[in-house]
């Protein structure tokens, strides 16, 4: 497949705010979850956060002297801190519920969709999603406002193709459509 | 796009010590019970964008309070208590303060439009500040000031409200 050329100017740099993350959910509505997913773009209040990808990295040397160098696998993770306690934070009452009962296997079932505003074009921005997401929170509490860090940590899998689907959004904002690339 | 000034001159007359008042914006005009609005750093940005593309900003002005003075002693005679009015004109630039004070308890803030979204406002001392008294006008006048900042967030920028993102169309 070819590789997509950015979207920008030669030289311009790509604004933070063009590369997005997407948590997506069900609420749970009594026995029953909720017919249609929960999204919050997340960042909001955010002033620096990465994705990292934790790669497990083993090196070999031969007795050339050559260095050959595997890339196991990479766990991505991406913390979010701090994650204020805002009116109308979707994602922070859910997590905040879950903290409560301290619910934690009730964390996993995430979809996670990272958007790269930079690559593609208007109507179609390069996307990937992982199914069967974490996110954490990390702690509660803070000094002038409440701070309930999260940390997300990426499947690297999509609905268990053992691989994260990578597509297209038609848009930026939360009610966007995935429209996932064609195989073959 | 809201004029943030006249916003901040909306949510003033709100105050009951400045609505019975002549208001004056950026201009001088040293009489007895004037109050002006004096802009200073307006509209400053804080600090980077946060990753939405939001960014934190602040506006600050300074409400002046002129005040006429009086060179009567404090205390006449012993045991009969006292009464001035220099300490009573400082008590109204007090309750002006005081007045900004009580909107960020209630978290009545000035509107800055939709693409706003007002923090705090704070005021930067406890008490009214004398700047000086001029004598040579009749009345004497004292002039107070009172330091005011709006901490507020501007969302016109962040990247989901842009929404349709075209290529070649970012803001350097």
């Amino acid at each position: 497949m070819a590789v997509t050329q950015f979207n920008l100017n030669a030289r311009q740099r790509a604004e933070r705010k063009l590369l997005i993350t997407v948590a997506e959910w069900y609420e749970e509505e009594g026995t029953s979850t909720s017919a249609s997913p929960v999204r919050e773009i997340l960042g909001t209040r955010t002033e620096d956060s990465a994705i990292e990808y934790n790669a497990d990295i083993e090196t070999t040397t031969d007795i050339r002297g050559i260095n050959y160098t595997d890339v196991n696998r990479t766990q991505p993770q991406q913390d979010f801190d701090p994650y204020l306690i805002l009116g109308g934070s979707k994602l922070g009452a859910f997590l905040n519920d879950k903290r409560r009962r301290n619910a934690v296997s009730e964390l996993n079932d995430f979809t996670v969709y990272v958007i790269t505003a930079f690559a593609g074009e208007s109507g179609a921005y390069e996307a990937e999603a992982h199914t069967g997401c974490t996110i954490t929170y990390n702690s509660i509490g803070g000094d002038s406002n409440v701070n309930m860090p999260i940390s997300v940590y990426l499947s690297n899998d999509y609905n268990g193709s053992g691989a994260p689907a990578t597509g297209t959004v038609n848009k930026l904002t939360d009610d966007f459509v995935f429209t996932p690339d064609a195989q073959g | 796009m809201v004029d943030k000034n006249q916003a901040i001159i909306d949510y003033l007359i709100q105050c009951p010590n400045i609505v019975n008042s002549p208001l004056y914006f950026n201009l001088i005009n040293a009489k007895n019970d004037n109050v002006q609005i004096i802009t200073r750093a307006n509209d400053t940005t804080m600090d980077k964008p946060f990753i939405d593309g939001s960014i934190p900003k602040q506006y600050t002005f300074t409400i002046i309070v002129f005040k006429s003075i009086s060179e009567n002693p404090i205390v006449t005679e012993v045991g009969t208590g006292y009464t001035n009015e220099n300490i009573d004109d400082l008590a109204d630039a007090q309750a002006l303060l005081d007045w900004v004070v009580t909107q960020q308890e209630l978290r009545n803030f000035p509107d800055f439009g939709e693409d706003c979204y007002v923090d705090d406002i704070q005021t930067t001392t406890n008490v009214p500040r004398l700047e000086g008294i001029n004598d040579e006008l009749t009345p004497p006048l004292a002039m107070y000031s009172i330091g005011v900042i709006v901490n507020y967030i501007d969302t016109s920028k962040m990247i989901w409200k842009e929404n349709d993102h075209g290529s070649n169309t970012i803001q350097p």
